[in-house]
């Protein structure tokens, strides 16, 4: 099945003519989802259907590498392309105001991964899978005891480090952004394919991958010195290096698990739509973080 | 009011169908967002200004940072901005020294 990307209305396998008929319908509407996407994957110049054709169905082809592949480049272009996305740049060497953005409305986000991951493992009926999710829910929220704190206490920890008490930050409800991609992520993880949503949330992981670099990226998520360095508090060192560390892993085992189980369930094309729609949302709840530690400057 | 591009005042995409009149110009944006983008900038700077209209408004860049010139009579400044998912501005700060008031 082929899904739009930007609303995930649903069509035939490999039935681009009819996403291209539906993305041009939207356009013309001047439906700003729909918009938004034409103009940041395939072309601001406004074109017709026999046009977009061929443009999609090249934009969905693997051109013969794995779909793992595929995601990891199109998450590399989105945002650690020549000019990174502004979060990705103002997290080079944070300022309190960017840490405590982050805290206020990742808290949001990490209580909604939970759902989202719950979710996962309730649809699925391969055993893997559901592995994989008790594993990623651990790091991110259960944590291993005193001597292994989860992501979400040492990020509650981060934001006491910079002086608000975490019951301020808990007491905070999220940015529109923010709630607006919550919202849409719970759907995706209980409408679409338990593949689909798989990708949509651990592809989101690929953001703290220390080897991106490697693969193109213009810059790592932070600049590794602030690790060592004196310019972060030590909450927060440790908040960044434990996604430092744990999101290669988290995110290279999901995807090729997204990969195994998208070929072998026929799910790619849904799985490439649904994460084209998640990394949009992740877009807009980055700026929702740089835009709440913006507000405590003032 | 004159803008440079010839597609959507703020983003130059040619999709979309919307016109709004802007300080007495018919202007083409290809969605809502950008037309609130666009009056919302327009606004800030005659609120930043003192100036009562704008003649002329040259913007850059993209989503991840823009910078615009405008001109008032013969008054010019320039500003970096950039907004938030609603369309609202969340970053705006003169890039060039306070123009004399028209």
């Amino acid at each position: 099945m082929t899904k739009c990307p930007a609303c995930l209305v649903g069509f035939a396998k490999e039935d681009y003519p009819g996403l291209a008929e539906h993305l041009v319908e939207s356009a013309g509407r001047s439906d700003p989802v729909h918009v938004r996407w034409l103009n940041q994957n395939l072309t601001r110049k406004k074109a017709g259907v026999e046009e977009l054709i061929p443009r999609l169905r090249a934009f969905y082809d693997l051109n013969g590498a794995s779909l793992e592949t595929w995601i990891t480049s199109h998450f590399i272009t989105r945002f650690f392309g020549p000019r990174p996305h502004p979060f990705v740049s103002a997290l080079q060497h944070p300022n309190r105001s960017t840490l405590l953005g982050y805290v206020y409305e990742h808290q949001h986000f990490l209580r909604q991964w939970v759902r989202s991951c719950a979710y996962i493992m309730a649809r699925t009926d391969r055993p893997e899978v559901v592995r994989y999710e008790l594993d990623n829910l651990s790091t991110e929220y259960g944590g291993f005891g005193p001597e292994r704190p989860s992501h979400y206490e040492l990020l509650l920890r981060m934001g006491e480090a910079l002086g608000v008490d975490r019951s301020v930050v808990l007491a905070t409800p999220p940015l529109p952004a923010t709630a607006r991609a919550i919202e849409c992520w719970n759907d995706i993880a209980m409408h679409e394919h338990w593949t689909a949503a798989m990708a949509a949330m651990h592809s989101l992981e690929l953001i703290a991958h220390r080897d991106l670099v490697r693969e193109g990226a213009s810059v790592h998520y932070f600049d590794p010195a602030i690790l060592t360095g004196r310019e972060i508090p030590d909450a927060a060192k440790a908040f960044l290096r434990e996604g430092y560390e744990a999101d290669v892993g988290h995110s290279e085992e999901a995807l090729a698990l997204v990969g195994r189980f998208s070929r072998t369930l026929d799910t790619v094309e849904e799985v490439q739509s649904t994460f084209l729609r998640s990394i949009d949302l992740f877009d807009d709840y980055l700026i929702a973080r740089l835009e709440r530690g913006e507000s405590l400057e003032s | 009011m004159k803008v440079n591009y010839e597609g959507c005042a703020i983003c130059d995409s040619t999709w979309g169908n919307v016109w709004e009149e802007v300080e007495g110009q018919r202007l083409f944006f290809c969605c809502s967002l950008c037309t609130v983008q666009f009056r919302g900038l327009v606004d800030r700077i005659k609120a930043d200004t003192g100036w009562t209209h704008i003649d002329d408004l040259k913007i850059a860049g993209d989503r991840t940072g823009r910078t615009c010139r405008a001109q008032s009579n013969a008054s010019e400044a320039e500003f970096r901005f950039a907004f938030n998912s609603e369309g609202k501005l969340r970053r705006f700060a003169r890039a060039s020294p306070e123009p004399a008031k028209s």
